[in-house]
């Protein structure tokens, strides 16, 4: 990718979760990091998620979770993503995950799982580094 | 030769840079004298610190005398042990009263259940939006089928229950609680428990469509007002400093922000009549320990001075226990972290401890995996086991707080009471809380702090093993396994809501919801209306819608279903 064009990320919230805490502070980490980034908030359905992500060309899709919801709602966003031919947005997942959930994730197509307790410094390089456009 | 020079050249089998680091690591001194919460601290506190004469007399006293910063009774835990109460929600209400039972078995004292994020949103089980979340983060209580499948065989008249609802769906469960022990023969008056009802708070745990200002004042005050005139031994709100706490304020924020929110409550039912000698006895609070120790102890010595000054002088309180600030805790859930998650439950011990040492009269000590999932029963019963060593091994319950009389303690106590007080002047320039609320001041405020408390560990300022100092890599498993909540368990749940939906009588629910809709227009209390449609098997979304109908909100906080009522 150019040079002057700064990486776009869409961070969101699924379903009912209300622990926003965590995606809020990621937010602002993100953009203090030169990226530029679309917050969805909280209430998203899958569908809206995926649309966002098409409607914004974002080049990475960060999902939090808190309320152990993530093996329900990724595979969903995945094939969601899938549909819609996003196969080169970076797709992550924050939150309070147990790490046998992160090689299930990991198949269904997530390419990094960020726990509880991560550092912006972890999450901004490998975001840095890996996305695809 | 300096003395690490020395001690270099007294080994010189080891290459030199691991030395470097463990000789760094031999004189380390701590990276901040400050607490948890920002507060300078000196070197060491002596007499002079305190005017310890007038200071004991008129700041600390005695437990059991105002202004009772040293403890709400005389004689503290000789006269009762703090309430061992674990919270337990997961999956259906069945399973929850399952985990319920096997906790009371094992030795907790008070049976402890919290709604999930449907139940707390006011939506049924069978609401399209809680399809994939129900049971997931505690319990969906729907209609008066439900509470009976909770209670079952547990003796209401003799245990003390503490239901976790916060959001205006509190009132629900208020209604759902008191219709089956009614039902069951019981007599309200004698019930003893709490309901956490601070549904203000609740707007902050990111809730806001379920929780608009106005009618969240006015539903937990007709659950305020109603237990205040019919179950005297009920508490019948829990104001969540907690929760705001966890949202990454300090110490001092907790506590004012909390008093504030308290006061809305407080204002509103003198407004209605109510006198703080009538209702002050029963208002209680939900505090955050989270790991800094000391400072931990002083907010709850200061926050139980200053919460017995505000009913005093504030209010006009003349009954002692009207003045004291009865409190549960709730061991940080935020300071806890996934990585080596087994050092969270030394974190829990040292918080659990200060909420000891502080006079606790109810405590929930985390799991382990507080960060990770849903407590497992043998996590769930590691944290009970938590409480009982303190209870029982360490001797804190012996004396009623220790730690009074300390010159540390003490002058922490009146600093941190000090910057309470400058929050809450802060609070009162935006027009006090309600305003600062209405105007999102406070969501601003959370949004700021929560940030710089980050900021505070990615800059290496505070300090979490296994974070940003002594990192292992991750663990491949989960010590005591994940708990799950089983697929099944929720669409059991919803599959029984659906039934009893259509097998109720359509016109005796009628009459009751018409009943509850015209009390609601009169702006009576909804509770005792609430009361009667739950025992006609009304369900939680649709009292709760009906009243946000007549407030001018949508019926659902989600928007996608209308009520299935007609009024006209």
């Amino acid at each position: 990718m150019e040079n002057d064009k700064k990486i776009k990320v869409v961070i969101t919230k699924v379903g009912l979760d209300g622990h926003d805490r965590g995606a809020k502070i990621v937010v602002s980490l993100l953009k203090e990091a030169g990226m530029e980034v679309v917050y969805l908030g909280m209430f998203n359905q899958v569908e809206d998620i995926v649309q966002a992500v098409v409607d914004e060309d974002a080049d990475v899709l960060g999902l939090s979770y808190l309320s152990g919801e993530q093996l329900i709602f990724t595979p969903k966003i995945v094939e969601e993503m899938k549909k819609n031919e996003l196969d080169d947005v970076l797709l992550i997942v924050g939150g309070t995950i147990p790490v046998e959930d992160i090689p299930l994730l990991e198949e269904m197509g997530v390419e990094r799982v960020f726990r509880a307790g991560s550092l912006s410094s972890e999450f901004v390089e490998y975001i840095e580094k890996n996305i695809k456009k | 030769m300096s003395q690490i020079e020395e001690i270099k050249a007294d080994d010189a089998r080891t290459e030199e840079e691991d030395w470097e680091e463990y000789l760094k690591g031999y004189y380390e001194k701590p990276n901040s004298f400050k607490t948890w919460s920002g507060l300078d601290t000196n070197e060491i506190y002596t007499p002079g610190d305190l005017d310890r004469e007038k200071h004991y007399k008129e700041k600390v006293n005695d437990a059991g005398q105002y202004p009772y910063t040293r403890g709400i009774h005389a004689n503290m835990f000789r006269g009762r042990l703090w309430t061992k109460r674990e919270v337990v929600g997961i999956g259906s209400p069945a399973d929850t009263h399952a985990r319920l039972k096997y906790l009371a078995e094992q030795g907790g004292t008070g049976l402890n259940t919290i709604a999930d994020v449907t139940y707390e949103m006011g939506l049924d089980a069978d609401h399209p939006w809680a399809l994939n979340e129900v049971g997931l983060t505690g319990v969906n209580i729907t209609n008066i089928k439900d509470m009976e499948t909770l209670t079952k065989d547990i003796p209401l008249d003799k245990v003390s229950w503490s239901l976790i609802t916060a959001a205006p769906s509190a009132t629900a469960t208020m209604a759902q609680y008191i219709a089956v022990a009614q039902g069951a023969g019981y007599d309200i008056a004698k019930l003893r428990g709490s309901v956490q009802n601070d549904p203000i708070h609740f707007g902050y745990c990111g809730f806001k469509p379920a929780s608009p200002l106005d009618l969240a004042l006015k539903l937990g005050c007709d659950v305020m007002e109603y237990c205040t005139l019919n179950m005297p031994k009920w508490y019948y709100t829990t104001v969540n400093m907690y929760d705001l706490r966890e949202q990454g304020i300090t110490a001092i924020q907790e506590v004012a922000y909390g008093f504030g929110i308290a006061m809305c409550y407080v204002d509103e039912l003198v407004r209605r009549g109510l006198h703080v000698d009538q209702f002050g006895p029963r208002f209680s609070f939900y505090v955050a320990c989270h790991i800094d120790i000391f400072e931990e102890i002083a907010k709850i010595r200061a926050a139980r001075r200053m919460w017995a000054k505000f009913m005093k002088e504030k209010y006009g309180a003349t009954k002692a226990n009207a003045m004291h600030f009865r409190f549960a805790v709730h061991t940080s859930g935020c300071s806890l972290v996934p990585q080596q998650p087994l050092n969270n439950l030394i974190r829990v011990g040292y918080q659990a401890l200060s909420a000891v040492l502080g006079g606790v009269q109810s405590l929930h000590c985390c799991s382990y995996d507080e960060p990770i999932c849903l407590p497992t029963e043998s996590s769930h019963l590691q944290a009970l086991r938590t409480q009982q060593i303190l209870a029982y091994e360490t001797g804190v319950t012996n004396v009623a707080d220790p730690l009074g009389g300390s010159y540390f303690v003490e002058s922490l106590t009146d600093k941190i009471e000090e910057k309470i007080e400058e929050a809450m002047a802060e609070i009162d320039s935006v027009g006090g809380m309600y305003e600062a609320i209405r105007t999102e001041w406070l969501d601003r405020k959370l949004e700021d702090e929560a940030l710089l408390r980050q900021k505070e560990i990615e800059n290496g300022e505070k300090l979490i093993v296994g974070v940003n100092i002594f990192k292992s890599p991750m663990e491949e498993k989960t010590p005591l396994g994940v708990q799950r909540v089983a697929a099944e368990s929720g669409q059991q749940q919803i599959n029984d809501v659906k039934e009893q939906k259509r097998l109720r009588n359509w016109d005796k629910l009628m009459v009751t919801m018409r009943k509850l809709r015209d009390d609601a227009v009169a702006g009576k209390n909804t509770l005792p209306a609430m009361i009667e449609a739950t025992k006609a098997n009304a369900t939680t979304g649709e009292m709760i819608g009906t009243v946000r109908e007549v407030h001018g909100y949508h019926y659902d906080p989600m928007e996608v279903i209308d009520s299935p009522f007609d009024f006209s």
